[in-house]
């Protein structure tokens, strides 16, 4: 607990006064105890006292006169009104500016004067005004994008210097429309698994698209869709992800020095921005797959006002298989789909208020019912649903607010019927959520961003249900889990020299689990013996932390040096049944046994743009440090959740990580992409687990290699190839057998303690895109002249795994024949998921 | 039970839908040498002897061939149990040393192989005149090897079966023969309690004698109160088979199932929590061979300073009975 001290030590003063800079820190009267839990009224003082010195910072900076003005607007995509998030608006005459928010508004402090304001983006033309300065002006800028295709293709679309100026370490921006010339599994686009690719982001074996950020576990990654928490990302074991890229404008990935805005989560974070919707012309986009088709509309509601977007996917494996299969087959009953549908519009009122309503509904859905009277019927839904609302309100030209209310839903359900059985599984997380995000620019050298959030938990913790005729299993029905999370954080973006920019922040967090709650009192066996029932709103358990965040940039001659540290509390946590990520696992709160996730996260790097920004380059080194972690026990089932507390099968462990990562990347040119390669290693060790020893975690990779290049030689062709070189996953193995009644049973002995082969791959795309124009003859002058079509089409050919490598998805023994008559052999076999799998897409734009 | 069952079929069918894709090879992989450890599998039923047969862990891909299997059985040991008042020392037997019936009522009691017991000196260690009583604790003690053993059982109150009855099982297009038996049973008011469910056909098959020799565990066939507390309720299971069953309904569509006419003796074992949870952790390992869903985990012992189990049966003497008639 020793870092929550930081900042609760001294406060924070700053000062700016007619070009004079100072920093006032004053020992202030310390919060005496900011351990990990007290009592109530204990934190609400805190809380008090937090917000008065908050206010104590601001009106220190708001007090200082300040003989300039702002200039300010919003940043759109002249053809479709889309919002263009990370923008550079930068002033021409001393290259000094800022990038626009997520909204697309950005805010210049200029002292009076003329100026040349310049934007540029890319895939837009430049942009420059002259201006003069001598009052706060609005400037709107209407980006128009560069001519049909650009000439230079970029794989990602960044802000320019935004490499070694900005103090954010560890994070990438991915512009998803870049995404579609990317080979991809079954031509499925996939947001997630094209993160995995970056270094220090690690999946979890063939396919899938979970992933793993710095020795973090996949529960600590903090994902938005809109600002709405999703809790599970992907479809059908993580062979997909639930995002479809047709709706998806932009993604941020925060993997070092988080800052205090962001919490709840203490690896990474991935916020998600779906497309606002095209507010001048009625637009569609689509696709047909091997596996899935897609649509995609957008369009004004009222033109420049108002907008919106519905994209839809859904998988049909079911739909083409049925027809070819028997009737009298097993699986004839069967089916497998999964579908996601995203819907968003927005409303600007005025120049100053602008609303956005945006929701997500997905759905994986298994059946399964066999063509006997007696078969057993199987079915499996799953999925996550998730709303916000936010409101956008411009105080003043220096002031920007965003309202958002938000509502995640994640529910897991296992149903199944045979004879007079019946059984049924559930597990599920519903989140309400309030937040409010001020950004305040109140001169040239501060950017300060400061707010509160607050949500409401409600936790179903798996729960069954099972009966047999008319006799209903004395199940109890579990008791959902309620909790209250808060948020408040201050931070402040800054230049304390022209070379020292640093980013510093609080975040404050409270949790309580409260009533209702049935407890359950356990003898030496784990046997109910009684319950203790809390009332509705009695508090349980209740933690609060303060958590410093701190990141600098020094620039040098050459390059910058970036360090950061941060301390987050996570309390939420995830638990698996399963040796790879299931819908089964289990969202768990803390409470009095399950304390909450600690991670601290120390970083340094050296970033440095080369060839005058068209190679970008940086190494970076972390140490992570993970406390209280959850796994389940040795043996633990989801049936023996019944009737028990939430928390009696699972262990209690830390972890640490520590690694290297080198990222080259070619923004420009015919060619371009980039290579990361990482050295790492991370290791968990719980008491409970491995006789105590530590023990590699699944996703520990010494060496991890990838490179995503993309070639673009003429308009009509582009080329995109991947490819991926990780050290073998590791994974348990029993060193010995013995028999028992006859059969073999297998004896472990160390957790994760073999490694299988490494893990190599290449994907390779090619995407011919129609012609754009169409030549027209006037038939008066008979003059030709070449016009833009407006119906666009590509077909997109790709080769999962090219050279057709068996890569291991996990290994089992196989022991048969008989003992008696020595036909018994044991042999270790591997298997292996994708061969060779070309596929082919057609995707369409009018 | 049922819910252990419907889960991992539910899950595996789903895996391999999403498996079809696969492909697999034998690979060679290297393991590290660790020292054996002795393996108990002691039983102490209500009205019968105690039987203990101890084996020692092989490396994973230790020879594999009769003798090798064969060398894993212990032969030399010094095994007592004690019933609370005195220390019995039990007598060995070894196979080498029995008659061709003996071999055969050896393996009817013990579920070993008669080929394995007629071609390799396999022993295990009793004592005829110490008969298992309900509510006794016995505590078992092993010296082998310079290695000290011990655990300690109790056997529990037997619980009768309200009824047992057959049922057609439907799983099969114009099937009006094979099905499961059911039972309907009331659980003591008691928290605690663990069930495992034999049965054995007595009718005569093709060759004339028995259809089992020995009482036949299917798979997943324990059970515990823990949701059934002090209830009544039905509940059916299939047939097992014995490890490596050559026998023709085991290898065809009747495998399974029982069939109308049989004629099955079921044998409701009463176990404590330890062996409970032994046995459950024991199929789910033997289950989970191979599964990459599964977390691997190892087998819940109840012996100090080894593997296995040593586990008192509580069993009525009179067992029931049904002849399977739809």
């Amino acid at each position: 607990m020793l870092s929550h001290a930081l900042f609760s030590t001294t406060r924070l003063f700053i000062s700016h006064e007619q070009g004079e800079r100072f920093i006032c820190l004053t020992n202030g009267p310390t919060p005496a105890v900011l351990g990990n839990s007290f009592a109530a009224p204990l934190h609400l003082q805190i809380s008090m006292r937090f917000i008065l010195s908050l206010f104590t910072v601001l009106l220190c900076l708001g007090s200082t006169a300040q003989r300039s003005f702002t200039v300010s607007g919003f940043v759109k995509d002249a053809a479709s009104g889309e919002a263009l998030i990370g923008a550079n608006v930068f002033v021409k005459e001393t290259m000094r500016g800022t990038a626009t928010n997520v909204y697309g508004y950005y805010v210049l402090n200029l002292e009076p004067g003329t100026y040349t304001l310049a934007m540029s983006y890319i895939g837009y033309e430049d942009w420059t005004l002259t201006i003069e300065v001598s009052a706060d002006q609005k400037i709107n800028i209407d980006a128009v994008p560069k001519a049909i295709l650009a000439k230079e293709f970029e794989v990602v679309g960044e802000r320019t210097k935004d490499n070694t100026e900005g103090t954010q370490m560890g994070t990438v921006e991915l512009d998803v429309q870049k995404l579609n010339t990317l080979p991809a599994l079954l031509g499925e686009v996939d947001i997630l698994k094209t993160i995995q690719f970056l270094p220090g982001v690690a999946s979890n074996g063939e396919g899938n698209s979970g992933f793993y950020v710095r020795g973090g576990g996949p529960d600590q990654n903090l994902i938005l869709l809109d600002e709405a928490t999703v809790y599970n990302a992907s479809h059908l074991f993580g062979f997909f992800s639930v995002f479809n890229a047709d709706a998806v404008k932009n993604i941020e990935l925060i993997k070092g020095g988080m800052p205090a805005n962001y919490g709840g989560r203490i690896s990474s974070v991935l916020d998600i921005s779906m497309k606002d919707g095209n507010n001048k012309g009625f637009h569609g986009q689509g696709g047909i797959g091997l596996i899935s088709s897609r649509l995609t509309l957008e369009g004004p509601i009222v033109k420049d006002r108002s907008s919106f977007i519905v994209s839809g996917r859904r998988t049909y494996i079911d739909v083409v298989t049925k027809p070819f299969i028997n009737p009298e087959s097993a699986f004839s009953g069967s089916g497998y789909y999964f579908y996601d549908l995203n819907a968003k519009a927005n409303y600007r009122f005025t120049d100053k208020d602008r609303l956005f309503v945006s929701g997500y509904f997905g759905r994986d859905v298994f059946d399964f019912s066999g063509s006997n009277e007696g078969d057993p019927k199987f079915r499996i839904p799953w999925g996550n649903a998730t709303l916000s609302a936010r409101w956008n309100h411009v105080f003043g030209p220096k002031l920007f607010m965003n309202t958002t209310a938000t509502y995640s839903d994640y529910s897991f359900a296992f149903q199944a019927d045979q004879d007079q059985f019946a059984f049924e599984l559930f597990s599920g997380i519903k989140d309400y959520g309030l937040k409010v995000d001020l950004s305040h620019y109140p001169n040239a050298r501060h950017r300060l961003k400061y707010g509160g959030q607050y949500i409401y938990h409600i936790y179903t913790t798996s729960t069954v249900n099972v009966s047999s005729g008319d006799t209903d299993f004395n199940i109890d029905t579990p008791p959902k889990l309620h909790a209250h999370e808060t948020a408040l954080y201050v931070m402040d973006d800054f230049d304390i020299t022209d070379e020292l920019r640093i980013n510093a922040g609080v975040r404050l967090t409270t949790f309580a689990h409260v009533g209702p709650f049935k407890l359950y009192e356990l003898d030496e066996n784990g046997r109910s013996t009684g319950t203790v029932d809390y009332s509705s709103g009695k508090p349980i358990a209740s933690y609060a932390a303060l958590e410093p965040r701190l990141s600098l940039r020094y620039r040098l001659r050459k390059g910058s040096v970036k360090a950061s540290f941060n301390r987050g509390q996570q309390y939420v946590h995830l638990a698996s049944f399963g040796s790879t990520p299931l819908p089964t696992d289990v969202w768990i709160p803390s409470s009095t046994n399950v304390r909450p996730q600690i991670g601290t996260q120390y970083a340094a790097g050296y970033f440095r743009d080369l060839m005058d920004g068209l190679f970008e380059t940086s190494v970076e080194v972390y140490y992570k440090d993970f406390d209280n972690l959850i796994e389940y026990a040795e043996g633990a089932e989801p049936a023996n959740n019944g009737n028990t507390n939430y928390d009696a099968q699972l262990v209690f462990g830390d972890g640490y990580s520590y690694g290297a990562e080198l990222f080259v990347k070619k923004r420009l040119g015919k060619v371009n992409g980039w290579v990361g390669y990482t050295w790492s290693r991370t290791m968990r060790q719980f008491p409970d687990i491995n006789q105590g020893r530590e023990f590699p975690s699944r996703w520990d990779r010494r060496n991890d290699l990838s490179v995503v290049v993309a070639y673009e030689p003429n308009k009509r062709w582009s080329f995109g190839a991947t490819f991926i070189y990780s050290t073998g996953q590791a994974v348990t193995l029993p060193l010995n057998r013995y028999f028992y009644e006859g059969r073999v049973v297998s004896e472990y002995t160390e957790r994760n303690g073999y490694r299988m082969v490494p893990y190599h791959r290449l994907d390779l795309a090619a995407t011919l895109h129609n012609k754009t124009t169409r030549v027209v003859t006037d038939p008066v002058t008979n003059e030709t002249s070449e016009v833009a079509r407006r119906w666009k089409s590509s077909w997109t050919f790709s080769v999962y795994n090219a050279y057709n490598r068996a890569n291991p998805y996990f290994i089992y023994f196989d022991a048969s024949g008989n003992p008696a008559n020595n036909t018994f052999q044991v042999v270790a076999k591997q298997v292996s998921l994708f061969a060779i799998l070309p596929s082919v897409t057609w995707n369409f734009q009018f | 039970m049922t819910a252990q069952r419907t889960i991992l079929k539910g899950i595996s069918l789903l895996a391999t839908a999403t498996l079809l894709l696969s492909c697999e090879k034998e690979i060679t992989v290297d393991l590290p040498e660790t020292e054996p450890r002795i393996v108990v599998e002691g039983t102490i039923e209500a009205g019968m002897p105690p039987i203990v047969i101890l084996t020692r862990t092989q490396s994973y891909f230790a020879p594999t061939d009769l003798n090798s299997i064969a060398a894993s059985f212990v032969t030399d040991a010094t095994v007592t149990v004690n019933d609370g008042v005195t220390t019995h020392t039990l007598d060995r037997i070894c196979s080498g040393e029995l008659t061709e019936e003996q071999i055969e009522l050896i393996s009817s009691l013990t579920g070993l192989d008669v080929a394995l017991l007629t071609n390799a000196n396999i022993c295990a260690w009793t004592k005829l005149t110490l008969l298992g009583i309900p509510g006794t604790s016995y505590q078992l003690n092993i010296q082998t090897e310079g290695k000290s053993l011990s655990a300690s059982t109790t056997i529990p109150h037997p619980v009768q079966l309200d009824s047992l009855w057959f049922k057609l099982a439907l799983q099969q297009p114009n099937d009006d023969s094979l099905g499961f038996i059911w039972a309907r049973l009331s659980d003591p008011d008691t928290i605690g309690n663990g069930y495992r469910w034999l049965a054995k056909r007595i009718n005569a098959g093709p060759d004339g004698s028995p259809k089992d020799d020995s009482f036949v565990a299917p798979f997943f066939s324990v059970f515990e109160d823990r949701f059934v507390n002090g209830l009544t309720f039905d509940f059916n299971f299939n047939r097992g088979s014995t490890p490596y069953s050559e026998a023709d309904d085991d290898n065809n569509e009747e495998s399974g199932y029982f069939k109308r006419g049989d004629t099955v003796v079921v044998k409701l074992v009463s176990l404590d929590l330890a062996s409970y949870r032994f046995y459950n952790s024991f199929q789910n390992n033997v289950a989970s061979q191979g599964d990459v869903f599964s977390n691997p985990a190892n087998v819940v012992s109840n012996i100090q300073g080894g593997l296995g189990l040593w586990s008192g049966w509580g069993v009525n003497p009179v067992l029931d009975t049904v002849i399977c008639q739809p």
